[in-house]
């Protein structure tokens, strides 16, 4: 094989759930059926490397230092949210309900897949916190044991620098008849149980 | 199987030629086990190591686990028993079924962190489709006790124990190697991973050696102080070193990096 059909084929085995054989029908592809797209394909990834970077408060992809939402003065600079995704930031912004503003993580500790809290830019977060205008920071991972785990650090560490720390409540969907749901949320909501 | 599942089980290191089968081509229903882990397989699909009382552990592909609203996703969580119903005889059955059991309490904060470790040694040093039923049930117990505040040492040592014994491994922590001589609490010893414990000469002095009252004590799994702790603890990671040939435990290493926060 030529030394550039090679690099290639290198190269795209590095994006993931992509192995040597599909990586080597992906280069064949573009180079002897699609050479325009292989030409887009590369000036997209050139442009999105050298654009795109962390927004220098929230994490979150940018191409400005900060991110719009940062900047949006109608925020409550006092509650800082803390999510695993950029997905998950859209949600809680669909819930209308919450005017914080956010910090994400890109992605969340995953002791057996070797994610630590280097990956999690967890550092950053706590300097983030430590602005002296957070009064309250709310933990929004995921309900998984790694999601779970993650807050459960995030907490220790930022209950040690002094800063209130929260956690999404779990339970019964809204609309949820117990009758349908699993019973693994129903323990959770059971256990959770508060005052009325 | 579509192209991109293909693609991801190639890149998961799991391609090669179809498995001959091992294990006997039926259906089993509603078996007792837990998720150790599980991984992206495709757009849509989930691999999910699980580990059965009565088939050990047993890879199996949960289509359709990804999908928003998947009824599989409550039930695939790690530290919950599980009673999976599965099919098919390759390196990966199909998972048909998976039920919520419940039970125990839920591993949070540290406790949460051993049950992450436990999975790894689990995956790590346990063959595939091969019963271990005292094994498991150790730990459930382990889980048991993480979830209702144990003393997190003491339930780790006692399950690493009971696992060096199921693949062969039993320690022998009350007598000298191939001899009948007791173990004393107030010798020095080394301990060879395959042989056992030696009583050292006074004039020897080995990178680690081992009070024979550390030995003693983790026997009885009760720690009367913490250095006979910590050295039962790092006698234990000399011997799970030893079974795993140079792999690192990806567990052990997170969990140093998050104790230097
Ligand atoms: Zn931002």
């Amino acid at each position: 094989m030529s030394k550039s059909l090679e690099f290639l084929t290198e190269a795209l085995r590095r994006l993931p759930g992509v192995g040597p054989k599909s990586a080597q029908r992906m280069a064949f592809h573009l180079l002897q059926h699609d050479r325009e797209g292989a030409d887009m394909l590369s000036r997209a990834l050139h442009q999105a490397v050298s654009a795109v970077h962390h927004c220098a408060l929230c994490n979150t992809f940018t191409e400005e230092d900060v991110c719009d939402t940062c900047n949006d003065e109608q925020r409550d600079r006092r509650l800082l949210c803390v999510v695993e995704t950029p997905a998950d930031q859209l949600m809680i912004e669909q819930t209308l309900t919450y005017k914080g503003l956010y910090f994400v993580l890109m992605g969340r500790l995953s002791p057996l897949d070797g994610i630590g809290p280097k990956d999690i830019h967890l550092e950053k977060l706590v300097a983030r916190a430590a602005d002296g205008l957070v009064t309250e920071v709310v933990l929004a991972t995921n309900f998984t044991n790694e999601g779970e785990a993650t807050a459960h650090y995030i907490s220790e560490m930022l209950k040690a620098r002094g800063i209130a720390v929260s956690r999404l409540a779990r339970g019964v969907p809204v609309g949820g008849e117990l009758e349908y749901v699993d019973p693994g949320t129903l323990a959770q909501a059971l256990q959770d149980r508060r005052d009325t | 199987m579509d192209l991109a599942e293909a693609n991801n089980l190639e890149a998961a290191g799991m391609a090669g030629p179809p498995a001959k089968s091992r294990a006997p081509a039926r259906r089993h229903e509603h078996q007792r086990g837990y998720v150790l882990h599980t991984y992206p397989y495709s757009e849509t699909s989930l691999i999910v190591e699980t580990y059965t009382r009565e088939h050990g552990r047993v890879p199996m592909v949960a289509k359709g686990a990804k999908r928003p609203g998947s009824a599989l996703r409550g039930a695939l969580m790690q530290f919950q028993p599980v009673a999976f119903s599965w099919s098919g005889k390759n390196d990966l059955r199909s998972l048909t079924q998976a039920e919520w059991i419940g039970g125990l309490p839920g591993l949070a904060g540290d406790a949460l962190f051993c049950g992450f470790y436990l999975n790894e040694l689990l995956l790590k040093l346990l063959a595939r489709d091969d019963a271990h039923e005292r094994l498991f049930d150790c730990y459930e117990a382990a889980l048991l006790a993480l979830g209702g505040g144990g003393e997190e040492a003491g339930v780790l040592r006692g399950f690493e124990r009971e696992l060096l014994r199921e693949i062969g491994y039993a320690l022998n922590l009350t007598h000298e190697a191939d001899s009948s001589i007791a173990i004393v609490a107030e010798g020095r010893y080394v301990y060879h991973p395959e042989r056992g414990a030696r009583r050292l000469e006074a004039r020897e002095h080995p990178d680690f050696e081992i009070s024979g009252r550390t030995l003693l004590e983790l026997d009885t799994g009760v720690y009367s102080t913490p250095q006979t702790a910590m050295q039962a603890k790092l006698l234990m990671r000399l011997l799970l070193n030893h079974q795993l040939n140079g792999r690192a435990l990806a567990t052990r290493q997170i969990f140093t990096e998050l104790q230097q926060l």
